[in-house]
């Protein structure tokens, strides 16, 4: 993916120039009200008399909203045990037969964690007992394996939960701190992975970590012709969905970046962020950073925490050095506003 | 008496409609209540990429839905990259319907290219391009140039091979059934050529459900029987005018070689259209010397009537300069189904040549088809041209 300044410059001229051309010629407009028109890799706007097929650009919406996850953390139902533990519960249903349409005008039958892919990312602090009520709705059987340290009868890989309502109880006190990633773990796995049985579990340290503007990114694939291998990658599901819908942060506010990678089929996956570098703690585990860089290498489901600011404003891409998985959909933008009051007055996006 | 003639015929109506009567029902009956009996299996959806054109700045895919079911076109790629593109009219396609997906690409003359459909259910079927080459625009020097080959191709050569006329005239009777007979094998050679290069195509672009092969034999059936009727007649107009029986005859060897040169024509145009020009230079020496042995097929007959020169070019033009007008349509227009047709159409025209050249040896030869000459002519025929096709 080469986004460069100048490309981005043509794309913003060539829009301006197609506005102001519908706005100073409206009957123009009206006139051929039947054609439409996208942009290209390269900026230019090409019209049609036909339809749009343009995951990549033309802002689009489908069954699951990525942004809704991204910053989405569930805390669970919390008690206190006698012990003065605190419980979180949660209730986690899978289903494998829903269709869902993940990139405009695809639709593939996805198997899910309480409805979406990925399911939902649970938190908790170390040392809290995490109690998960999995209610199994789908035709066949599944389980949730959780990375963590728990007893063996908890790891979600033994104890089938049959299908059409089969229930389980998973209880666990939480930890080590980090993130990890949880999953279906019924054979043959890669099906059960690779249809959407997975998700995200946080434990924080007791100490907690700084404040900042924390988001979950599920790398992941879809193999929706079945043929192992992907025809799309994405961060938290639908391919561009960031590209189009850039998330927005602040200038010189502290971002952190629960990443996993839970991209099948190929054996490794990256990510790589423009015009910045950042702190990586590998799995979480460790509050002392081991990388500075602005790329990091992920096999299957290795993880970790990112963190950096930025200090200048402006559109910065964030996508798969793997160049292959960014232009099948693993690529977003960040949109970084400007938050400084003493911000000079330099306009460094475009 | 007349009313139970009309009773009869009524009869005779009902009972040749009665069996339609029940297929309708029956379909109405499968297509509606009993639809759920046959519902097992699941319909996959099909479409075939039928073309592949290279224009400034944009790579665009002809495609058709070839499956059994209804399919929308989600997504288009070029070497498994996704890329922004439109389709044209729209991405709905009915079973047989077709559409234009435009894809901007800045794509690299010679280089592979795979372009990749993706349609509604995630399914993404692909096309490998060898060598990515300008889409040809129908340019006056383009035509020209396709005048040219084809002049190459189909008229030179038959024209050369028309000048052995004179030395078929001159030889013994058993002689000159050889060289009937070598006809014979020369065009069985061409018919098999013809169907080969058809099934050829309609492998490569044409999907299953056409069912290639069978098409072929089809409009190969078709156009047999099409020719055989009509050249029936024109041999009884020929017993009964002026026109000579060796003329009717080469007239139709010439029709039927005219065909086949038209289905080349399509292949040397197809190639320069596909950008593969070394290809088809090769393709152009080797036709032409290939011909040439057409130019002794009509010779063969007309060397036993008057010699008529004008009648003679007349029927080199028919056979040589349907190449031109094949390079043409091969070149600017080049449709898979229309190529797989109308090679199928060659091939059943060459058939029905041999066959009647058949007869006229039969009844020139006393009846005889398994004499010394006829046999060596028809299988030299047959390696005379399997040599010469080696060089194509």
């Amino acid at each position: 993916m080469q986004f460069t300044r100048s490309n981005a410059m043509i794309l913003l001229v060539s829009i301006t120039i197609a506005l102001s051309a519908i706005a100073l010629f409206p009957a123009i407009s009206q006139a051929q009200s039947e054609e439409k028109t996208f942009v290209t890799h390269s900026g230019a706007v090409v019209t049609t008399s036909g339809e749009v097929i343009d995951p990549l650009y033309t802002v689009s919406t489908v069954d699951f909203d990525p942004d809704e996850f991204l910053r989405n953390f569930e805390y669970g139902r919390v008690s206190t045990s006698e012990t003065g533990q605190t419980i979180r519960e949660y209730t986690i249903i899978a289903e494998d037969d829903k269709i869902q349409e993940i990139s405009p005008g695809v639709f593939y039958n996805v198997w899910t964690f309480n409805g979406t892919v990925p399911g939902p990312t649970i938190r908790a602090t170390e040392g809290d007992i995490v109690r998960i009520n999995f209610i199994n709705n789908g035709s066949k059987e599944h389980t949730i394996h959780f990375h963590g340290t728990h007893p063996a009868g908890m790891d979600g890989v033994f104890e089938p939960v049959g299908g059409n309502g089969g229930q389980f109880v998973y209880e666990f006190e939480a930890g080590p701190v980090g993130v990890h990633p949880y999953h279906c773990h019924v054979m043959p796995l890669e099906e059960h992975i690779v249809h959407g049985l997975y998700g995200v579990f946080i434990v924080d340290p007791k100490e907690g970590r700084a404040p900042a503007d924390e988001m979950v990114m599920v790398l992941n694939g879809l193999d929706t012709d079945f043929d192992t291998e992907n025809n799309f990658y994405a961060a938290n599901t639908i391919p561009f969905y960031y590209q189009h819908h850039p998330i927005q942060i602040n200038s010189n506010e502290l971002i952190r970046i629960y990443v996993v990678n839970m991209v099948e089929f190929d054996p490794i996956n990256n990510f790589h962020l423009h015009g910045n570098l950042y702190k990586y703690y590998p799995t979480g585990t460790d509050l002392v950073p081991s990388f500075f860089t602005d790329m990091i290498t992920l096999s299957q489901t290795e993880r970790g925490i990112m963190e950096f600011e930025y200090e200048y404003p402006g559109k910065y891409l964030f996508h798969a050095h793997k160049v292959e998985f960014s232009e099948k959909g693993w690529v977003g933008i960040f949109l970084v506003k400007d938050n400084s009051e003493n911000n000079q007055e330099v306009d460094y996006g475009t | 008496m007349e009313l139970s003639d009309n009773t009869s015929k009524g009869k005779v109506i009902a009972s040749g409609i009665i069996p339609f009567v029940f297929v309708i029902i029956m379909m109405a009956y499968i297509f509606g209540p009993g639809a759920e009996l046959l519902d097992l299996g699941i319909p996959l959806p099909e479409i075939t990429i039928e073309k592949v054109d290279f224009v400034d700045s944009e790579i665009q895919a002809t495609v058709r839905n070839t499956g059994p079911i209804p399919v929308e076109i989600a997504m288009a790629d070029v070497n498994d990259r996704i890329h922004p593109a439109a389709v044209e009219p729209d991405g709905h396609l009915e079973r047989y319907e077709i559409a234009l997906v435009r894809i901007p690409f800045e794509w690299n003359e010679a280089e592979p290219y795979i372009i990749g459909i993706t349609v509604g259910d995630g399914t993404r079927f692909e096309k490998e391009i060898e060598a990515a080459a300008p889409a040809l625009q129908p340019t006056l020097d383009l035509a020209v140039f396709f005048a040219i080959i084809g002049t190459y191709v189909g008229i030179i050569p038959v024209m050369i091979g028309l000048l052995w006329l004179p030395f078929i005239k001159k030889i013994s009777k058993s002689k000159y059934h050889f060289f009937l007979a070598l006809t014979a094998g020369l065009l069985l050679f061409l018919a098999f050529d013809s169907i080969e290069e058809s099934i050829d195509v309609s492998n490569e672009s044409l999907a299953g459900s056409f069912n290639g092969t069978l098409l072929v034999a089809t409009v190969v059936v078709l156009s047999f029987l099409g020719l055989y009727y009509s050249g029936e007649k024109l041999v009884k107009r020929a017993n009964s005018s002026k026109l000579a029986k060796p003329v009717a005859i080469a007239l139709m060897i010439s029709i039927g070689i005219g065909l086949h040169n038209f289905g080349e024509g399509l292949a040397i145009g197809a190639a320069v259209g596909m950008g593969s020009i070394a290809f088809s230079t090769f393709l152009i020496v080797g036709f032409a010397l290939h011909n040439t042995t057409e130019g002794i097929a009509i010779a063969a007959p007309m060397s036993r009537g008057k010699l008529m020169i004008g009648k003679l070019a007349a029927m080199g033009m028919i056979a040589g300069s349907p190449a031109i007008f094949g390079a043409w349509v091969g070149g600017f227009v080049y449709s898979p189904f229309a190529s797989v047709i109308f090679l199928a159409i060659g091939a059943g025209a060459i058939f029905q040549v041999i066959l009647v050249l058949m007869k006229w040896l039969r009844e020139e030869g006393d009846k005889n088809l398994s004499s010394a000459s006829v046999a060596s002519g028809f299988a030299v025929g047959m390696l005379v041209m399997y040599l010469t096709s080696i060089l194509v």
